[in-house]
């Protein structure tokens, strides 16, 4: 029973981790996005820091969703 | 080294343990756990910082307190208010002013060591995530009314076959945010005052196992992992002002979609 508890932990983490690879590249494709528009119209960047943090917050929610299911699951 | 490094995994199995909830005393049958109690010690620096730099009120701010604090006031209404609610902002920059500025404190706070971050619990982000999700929802049904706002989740010009579904997946994604905006604050908070933990407490088991084995090479190590303490420590100095400005940002972008629908 203990080597099936010690799994248990151990696949919750690698699940983590799983749920945390797609997140990482959408926000830093976010990132890349806003930098880019940024340096183009730097007038802009207010209002496009905005619909980055709108997006990086979507995108970051199922790394979070991931980090629920490790504590609960 | 090898006794060293078994040390510290054994004692790094244990380190949650220092981040649960723990009551601590009760008062006429509400239990006060380290948490609240550093919540109320947040909420206190809150007040005192505002009554002090609103105690005597200028048009130009000759006291440098004061000015700092207006310069923060400022950065709320000009770059999180009206770049992102857009038109109306005004009437709300008082409740996200004291969103920011209530999780700065209680973040800063946290970074003292030996104080926990009250924002290092799920109960009080979970409180102000719920707080911050009636009050966009309360003002998106007062601005549309009920029935306009319930539409309004989902854009317009999409194929009408198309409409309950992407309805309902809008829907889910607001009920959701609830839950994201508590769980960020929260798992921001805990993962870094656990990784400052666990460097902390590498450097000390290196350090003593080196003092009591007389063997000064195993001490060496703790010096990279207070190096590493030390940066880690700056990060997290950057990451609670981030959490604060990232929880407010959020909140305004909520309330302007619910007020400004498209």
């Amino acid at each position: 029973m203990i080597e099936m508890s010690i799994a248990l932990a151990a696949l919750k983490v690698v699940g983590y981790g799983l749920a945390a690879i797609g997140p990482g590249i959408g926000i830093g494709i976010a990132t890349y996005g806003l930098c880019v528009s940024a340096a183009r119209q730097p007038e802009m960047k207010g209002q496009l820091m905005g619909y980055f943090f709108i997006g990086a917050a979507m995108s970051e929610a199922l790394a979070l969703l991931g980090l629920v299911l490790f504590f609960i699951g | 080294m090898g006794e060293a490094l078994e040390k510290f995994v054994e004692h790094a199995q244990g380190l949650y343990a220092n981040f649960e909830s723990v009551t601590l005393f009760s008062i006429g049958g509400w239990n006060i756990s380290q948490y609240t109690l550093y919540m109320f010690i947040a909420f206190a620096l809150v007040l005192l910082v505002v009554l002090i730099g609103a105690r005597k009120l200028e048009f130009i701010p000759h006291k440098k307190f004061t000015a700092a604090l207006e310069y923060g006031y400022d950065f709320i209404s000009n770059s999180v208010g009206a770049d992102v609610i857009g038109e109306g902002y005004k009437k709300h920059i008082p409740f996200l002013a004291s969103l920011f500025f209530f999780i700065l404190i209680a973040n800063v706070v946290g970074l003292i060591p030996g104080a926990k971050a009250a924002t290092g619990t799920i109960s009080i982000t979970w409180a102000l995530a719920l707080v911050s999700f009636i009050y966009f929802n309360f003002y998106g049904f007062k601005q549309l009314g009920f029935f306009k706002y319930m539409k309004s989740f989902a854009p317009h010009g999409i194929p009408a076959p198309m409409i309950p579904i992407i309805w309902f997946l809008e829907f889910v994604s607001m009920v959701i945010r609830v839950l994201t905006l508590a769980v960020r604050l929260y798992g921001n908070m805990l993962a870094g005052h656990m990784i400052l933990a666990v460097f902390s407490l590498a450097t000390t088991i290196f350090l003593q196992t080196a003092i009591f084995s007389g063997d000064l090479l195993v001490g060496l190590p703790s010096i990279a992992w207070f190096f590493l303490l030390f940066f880690m420590y700056a990060l997290e100095t950057l990451v609670a002002f981030l959490q604060a400005y990232v929880f407010t940002i959020l909140s305004s972008s909520y309330i302007g979609m619910a007020i400004h629908p498209h």
